[in-house]
């Protein structure tokens, strides 16, 4: 299936936004899992993930189009 | 009041005297006086909100003027609260400005805030913003938080229940601080900027909006905006169960007890001069090459924090070892590194404040380049 990647801030330095062809990966936490290990960057730094413009607090299903925005932290001012 | 200079928002089909009288009796406190907070409190003055408070320690430093609007070439070294107080009253004559000249920490927080209705952050570092949120939190004050990187910047509004009675905290967000080092700051990363130029200004909106009573804060959203792309996303924010609500002043005294096993020192400029007497001491200058004002490198020994993990897997021969950064936040993260692999054997020290609080110094004495 097909998912919508959008990344912000530092994370967007090694994950462009992009639509990407995932296999075997069901929920938002085997995506992360793929994630960590495509982007080993990802692994090093807090984030959390929204699907659909929902902030994902416990493990969720991911069906064909979702889009997952991956956020990091931002302190400056 | 005269409410001849409030006119062209009065004649406001929805806003009135009413929501501006409501503005006149509100009470907001703007932490941090910098890139984020100065547009924030131009507008919010000039909107008429009855009290603002500003709390903010530093001084005006060069690198400052490129986003911070309020100061001038002729404020560097001048504290930034005063600075701002004197234009915005000029600006602004009718409105209540309160200076809290001091840096915000986890023994005056709750004492600060519990003065004002909402509380602005606009500070620069992960600790604050954790200090600020929970003490927000604990004392119910709705919270308006506004943070910068690079091009993008975040904003929401936290600890105001929506229609459901549901209210949310940057701990729902990311509920453990980030480590130190682990997200670039603004000294760091760099930031345009126009970004908390525009991220400030909204922020003010949110304010007055809550104060108003008007449209729809973004409560329990946080909004990203990138001013590359002109691209703006919002994130619904639920409730996370992976943090413990602080339910009293000690369950809050408890979460920012001093860390027993720290054993790197804070020091101040004098305990930094006694020891650089001493043969076997080594400073270390973990900033980026690029930052002002460069320190004579046979004195002060140069380690961005890029390099500090290869530098660190070398051994030092030096006793004492002192980490000096631009405001002593990276040098903490170095200093935590070298305890890591000293533990107690060697003395290890951060310079407090960093760089530009102790600037005079380093500009006076024959050190600098």
């Amino acid at each position: 299936m097909q998912i919508e990647l959008i990344s912000f801030g530092k994370i967007s330095d090694f994950i462009s936004n992009q639509n990407i062809e995932i296999e075997g990966i069901e929920t938002t936490d085997d995506l992360k899992k793929y994630l960590e290990k495509n982007f080993p960057g990802l692994a090093d730094i807090k984030y959390k993930l929204a699907l659909n413009k929902n902030l994902v607090q416990q493990n969720s299903e991911i069906k064909n189009r979702d889009s997952i925005a991956i956020m990091p932290p931002f302190s400056g001012g | 009041m005269n409410t001849e200079r409030y006119q062209r928002q009065i004649i406001l089909k929805g806003f009135g005297m009413e929501r501006q009288e409501r503005l006149a009796m509100a009470k907001v406190l703007v932490i941090g006086a910098g890139g984020l907070g100065c547009p924030a409190l131009q507008y919010l003055v000039a909107a008429g909100v009855g009290l603002i408070g500003i709390a903010d320690h530093d001084v005006v430093e060069i690198s400052n003027l490129q986003r911070q609007v309020l100061y001038a070439s002729s404020d560097l070294g001048l504290l930034k609260v005063e600075i701002a107080a004197k234009h915005l009253q000029q600006l602004n004559p009718e409105v209540k400005i309160i200076l809290h000249p001091i840096l915000i920490d986890k023994e005056n927080v709750l004492d600060i805030i519990s003065d004002y209705d909402i509380i602005f952050d606009g500070t620069d570092n992960f600790e604050s913003r954790y200090l600020i949120n929970d003490a927000c939190t604990l004392l119910k004050k709705s919270l308006v938080f506004a943070a910068v990187s690079g091009f993008e910047g975040q904003l929401a509004v936290f600890n105001v229940e929506d229609e459901s009675g549901i209210k949310t905290n940057y701990r729902d967000l990311f509920p453990v601080p980030p480590a130190n080092g682990e997200i670039p700051n603004c000294s760091e990363n760099g930031v345009l900027g126009v970004v908390p130029g525009i991220i400030g200004t909204m922020a003010a909106g949110e304010i007055i909006k809550l104060i108003a009573g008007i449209g729809k804060p973004l409560i329990n959203k946080l909004l990203h905006y990138n001013l590359l792309t002109q691209e703006q996303y919002e994130i619904n924010i639920s409730p996370s169960d992976e943090y413990k609500q602080l339910d009293s002043k000690t369950d809050f005294m408890n979460r920012y007890k001093e860390n027993t096993s720290q054993s790197y020192m804070e020091i101040d400029m004098q305990q930094m001069n006694e020891l650089r007497n001493h043969p076997s001491t080594v400073i270390i200058d973990v900033r980026e090459r690029h930052e002002f004002p460069q320190l004579d490198s046979n004195i002060y020994k140069q380690v961005p924090m890029a390099e500090f993990a290869g530098f660190a897997s070398s051994e030092i021969e030096e006793q004492n070892i002192i980490l000096v950064c631009q405001h002593g936040i990276r040098s903490v993260a170095a200093a935590e590194t070298l305890h890591q692999k000293y533990g107690e054997t060697k003395n290890i020290y951060s310079l407090k404040g960093g760089i530009s609080k102790w600037r005079r110094h380093f500009l006076t004495t024959q050190h600098e380049r």
